[in-house]
């Protein structure tokens, strides 16, 4: 206060203090410089407060570096109060709320001490801030005190933007230096980047050179043919092999596909797949044929794989060509055994088949299908039971399922259903294949056909069965004779006719000892015939005696043949004949009777003309005895006449005795004979006695006999039995016929083959053309009175002279009826 | 032997016409025998075509004969007007065949054999119807 009294008295000493205050505030910017701005806003108020002895000084000034406003407040420490924090609120209460409208000086009590407030805005229009001063003094400012405030202000002002550019260059520098860091930072990285880079593409390289080196040598030292091509396909590098190879320049085999390189025949797949593997990117792998130096095409596997960069783009290929020619020929091979096996198994001519050792059938030949008509899929695993016979399938799977047990499996025979559902027989087969320690790991099979062979086994048998039955029924056996050692095999009828007894061997003995006594000789001479013979046939018929003392006939046919060694045998039939001659023989009694009923029929109805035959030389008889008598009774008697009539009665009674012989012959009931017969004399007779039957039917009888005609033999009555017979038959046939002469020729001649043939032709009625087959039939007739047996006895007749009679039809009117007969064996031809 | 039997005229021809040959033998000596005259024929046609047809008194003709036959015979020479007596013979025992032939005018029909003085009876009848 003291000081204040001295203002009064001393206005310079004052004015020197403004001055030194004032110079001290100008000052103020070289002791702040650099500082931080709360520090110059610190460093400020501290001035001004001791500058102007001010109770308190406040300032609230904007940061310049853009942060919260520095509020700082100080209080001189001579102040008797305190102002609590809260400073900024106490001088909003003195100023009010907006600091724009803030007045410059108030008065304000604080601790109950009026205070003089002053105000002091920054900047040029206050937007940086306001600094408050206070003092207990009343005068409180004045004018140095204002002024010294506003030039501290502006002071501030400044010092706050030399501090705030200081720290926006100080911020510059900063982010110049850290720009600066960075981008060096980054330079350093990249740098370092691009030394490893550098470093990794030397590494590289050496690793590509290295591997340049090796792939060279690889290329080189491969055993196969090598070479590369571009993503596009075209062949740039080779290796030596693949030009030895194919004996071309690079230049030549870049043209591979129009050169001949490759086989002409594999082109066109070539050229396929490896356009698709270029257009694609996939590998390409293919085996095709590749000429050689010296022009042989063999088999290569041709390989390439692209090469791809990091960025998966191809950058080429590689190619490899493998020679696999021996491989493809070996596979070849094994394909054509293959083949070939597979062509056998399947044109073997039988079915065949293999099975699991379970039993599960897994394959069956082409043939076995073809045969079935099955699929393989119908007949695999037990499918192919279907194909066996139902009464042979049983037999069947009992076997197999045996042999899937014991590993063996007998031959079986089944019959097995064709595709067109005919069963055959088959003969089954089957055999297991074992490994190494005997366990079946396969079983195979064959089928054979053995239809044909069963067929003929069962035709054999069923053959030999009625060989038996035909033998057992025509009472006929069959014998083998072994000529070198009389060995004699009998068949079972030829024991039975034998009445052998079958456990002893046939011996010619014992054979012998059978045949009848008288026969013996008969067969002795047959036995040396076929001893002497050999192929001549033996036909003859023998008796044999049995024990019983009854007769067999039986006829033996036989003839010399060999063996399969070449030794010589007989082989023949003997049939029992005994039932067949008996009735032959019945027949030939029945035959014999009919024969003469016949005739005695025949020549009933002659009687006349027998009569008139008869009566003729007894007529004569007794005109010439009459006559005889005459003479000797004469006187005197005339001996020599009578001896001539009596002459002429002997010569008529004989000539009587003789016909009345050939009639009794004619009648009587005989056994046939056999003689030579002049067949011209036997008709001529005939004809006799028949002579006035014909004339009495007005038969005109033109004979014409053959002057040269043999002579046959036989039984003369039988033949002209016949040919009265036909004579009736004839003159009976033209009874009817009144419009032309009833000509009836009887004609004798030398026929074909020496044959002696007899004609009777007659005019009349004639054949009718259907029944000519039955005129020979026993009872069958045209007539009224007859029995119709004459023409089938005669016929039989003349059968029995190995002979034939026949009838025709005339060109003209009437029929023809002859016959004929051998001529007599060596005999010369008589005249008849 | 001629007055010993009855007396014809002594040159009485009886002709034989039969194909049998002990017939034609026998009977002529028996008609000689007899007093006649005799000729034989074989057949018809042969007595037919002789001179003695005319000078035949009496005929002994066998009826079945080859060629033309008795009764045939016997029509024709009643055609050619010759009424000669026939005496018919025949070795056939057709009795059929005699009232035929005695139809037609024959004098008799003997069967053969007939006994020597059947046929003098019946010769004579023929001579007297002659």
């Amino acid at each position: 206060m003291s000081e204040r009294q001295e203002n009064t008295s001393g206005e310079v000493k004052r004015l020197q203090r403004c001055l030194n205050d004032m110079v001290s505030v100008l000052a103020l910017p070289a002791m702040w410089s650099g500082s931080q701005p709360s520090q110059i806003v610190h460093i400020l108020l501290d001035a001004l407060l001791e500058m102007l002895g001010l109770d308190l000084v406040y300032a609230c000034l904007q940061d310049p570096a853009g942060g919260a406003p520095i509020e700082v407040l100080k209080i001189a420490p001579s102040a008797k109060w305190k102002l609590a924090d809260e400073i900024h609120k106490t001088v909003n209460q003195w100023f009010g709320d907006d600091p724009q409208k803030w007045p410059s000086r108030l008065r304000a009590s604080i601790a109950d001490e009026d205070v003089s407030i002053v105000s002091q805005r920054c900047g040029l229009h206050g937007e940086i801030g306001v600094i408050v001063a206070g003092s207990d003094r009343a005068d409180f400012p004045d004018q140095t005190e204002t002024l010294l405030l506003n030039v501290a202000a502006n002071q501030a002002v400044i010092g706050l933007h030399e501090a705030r550019f200081l720290l926006e260059q100080k911020r510059v520098a900063g982010e110049l230096d850290r720009r600066v860091a960075q981008r060096t930072a980054e330079l350093a990285a990249v740098n370092d980047e691009l030394r490893k880079e550098i470093a990794e593409r030397h590494r590289a390289e050496e690793a590509l050179l290295e591997n340049e080196l090796n792939s060279r040598l690889i290329l080189h030292s491969i055993p196969g043919l090598v070479c590369t091509m571009s993503p596009a396909g075209e062949v740039d590098r080779f290796n030596p092999q693949i030009l030895e190879y194919f004996g071309k320049t690079p230049e030549e085999l870049k043209g591979w596909a129009i050169s001949d390189a490759v086989h002409s025949d594999d082109v066109p797949r070539v050229v396929a797949a490896f356009t698709h593997s270029i257009a694609t990117g996939t590998p390409y792998d293919i085996e095709h044929r590749c000429r050689r130096a010296d022009g042989v095409y063999r088999w290569f596997q041709v390989r390439a794989l692209p090469v791809r960069n990091t960025a998966e783009r191809i950058t080429g290929w590689y190619v490899l060509l493998t020679d696999v020619d021996d491989r493809k020929r070996a596979e070849e091979a094994l394909r054509a055994s293959e083949r070939d096996l597979s062509s056998i198994i399947n044109t073997i001519p039988m079915l065949a088949w293999s099975a699991r050792p379970d039993g599960f059938c897994d394959f069956l030949n082409q043939r076995w299908l073809d045969f079935t008509g099955l699929s393989s899929e119908q007949a695999r695993g037990s499918g192919w039971g279907a194909t066996i016979h139902p009464d042979d399938a049983k037999g069947l799977l009992d076997s197999w399922q045996m042999a899937l047990v014991t590993g063996q499996l007998a031959d079986v025979e089944a019959r097995m259903r064709r595709f067109d559902g005919e069963y055959r027989w088959f003969l089954l087969r089957a055999s297991p294949l074992r490994d190494e320690s005997g366990k079946i790991v396969k079983w195979y099979g064959t089928n054979t056909d053995i239809d044909d062979r069963k067929r003929a086994e069962e035709e054999l048998q069923r053959s030999e069965a009625f060989l038996a039955e035909g033998e057992r029924l025509s009472l006929s056996g069959s014998f083998l004779w072994r000529l070198d050692t009389d060995e004699i095999t009998f068949s079972e009828q030829l024991y039975r006719i034998h009445e052998f007894d079958r456990d002893s061997p046939v011996t010619l003995e014992r054979i012998r000892s059978r045949i009848h006594p008288e026969d013996l000789p008969l067969l002795s001479e047959k036995i040396e015939r076929a001893r002497a013979g050999g192929d001549s046939v033996l036909n003859y018929e023998i008796r044999l005696g049995m024990p019983n003392g009854s007769v067999k006939f039986v006829r033996t046919i036989a003839h010399g043949t060999r063996d399969r060694d070449g030794r010589p045998e007989i082989m023949g039939a003997v049939q029992d004949v005994t039932e067949r001659r008996l009735a032959e023989e019945a027949l030939n009694q029945a035959r014999s009777d009919l024969t003469h009923v016949t005739r005695v029929t025949s020549l009933g109805v002659l009687t006349a003309s027998i009569a008139h035959e008869v009566n003729q030389p007894l007529s004569g008889i007794i005109t010439n005895a009459g006559t005889c008598l005459r003479m000797l009774a004469a006187e005197p008697p005339n001996v020599e006449g009578a001896r001539e009539t009596a002459k002429r009665t002997i010569r008529d009674g004989n000539r009587a005795a003789e016909l009345i012989t050939r009639l009794r012959a004619l009648f009587s009931k005989r056994e046939s004979t056999t003689e030579p017969v002049d067949l011209n004399e036997a008709a001529q007779e005939v004809i006799a006695l028949s002579l006035s039957e014909l004339q009495r039917n007005r038969v005109i009888l033109r004979p014409e006999f053959a002057d040269d005609l043999p002579v046959v033999t036989g039984d003369r009555v039988q033949l002209q039995q016949v040919i009265l017979n036909l004579l009736k038959n004839a003159s009976d046939a033209m009874r009817a016929v009144n419009d032309r002469p009833r000509q009836l020729q009887i004609r004798t001649e030398r026929g074909t083959d020496d044959q002696v043939r007899l004609t009777v032709q007659d005019a009349g009625v004639g054949l009718d053309p259907q029944s000519t087959d039955r005129l020979f039939q026993a009872f069958y007739t045209t007539k009224n009175d007859g029995m119709g047996i004459g023409l089938s006895v005669s016929r039989s007749i003349i059968e029995r002279h190995h002979g034939r009679l026949w009838a025709e039809p005339n060109d003209g009117p009437g029929a023809t009826f002859s016959f004929s007969i051998p001529p007599r064996q060596g005999g010369a031809s008589d005249a008849g | 032997m001629r007055d010993e039997e009855p007396r014809m005229t002594p040159s009485s021809l009886v002709s034989v016409v039969d194909d049998d040959e002990s017939v034609r033998e026998s009977l002529p000596d028996l008609l000689k025998e007899f007093g006649f005259a005799a000729r034989s024929f074989s057949s018809a046609e042969e007595f037919l075509a002789s001179e003695f047809v005319g000078q035949t008194d009496c005929l002994i003709l066998d009826v079945g004969m080859p060629g033309m036959s008795g009764p045939e015979l016997q029509r024709e020479l009643k055609l050619r007007g010759q009424h000669i007596p026939i005496v018919f013979i025949t070795g056939n025992g057709d009795e059929a065949v005699r009232p035929r032939v005695l139809a037609q005018g024959a004098v008799a029909c003997l069967f053969k054999p007939f006994s020597d003085t059947a046929l003098l009876e019946a010769l004579n009848t023929a001579l007297q119807v002659n």
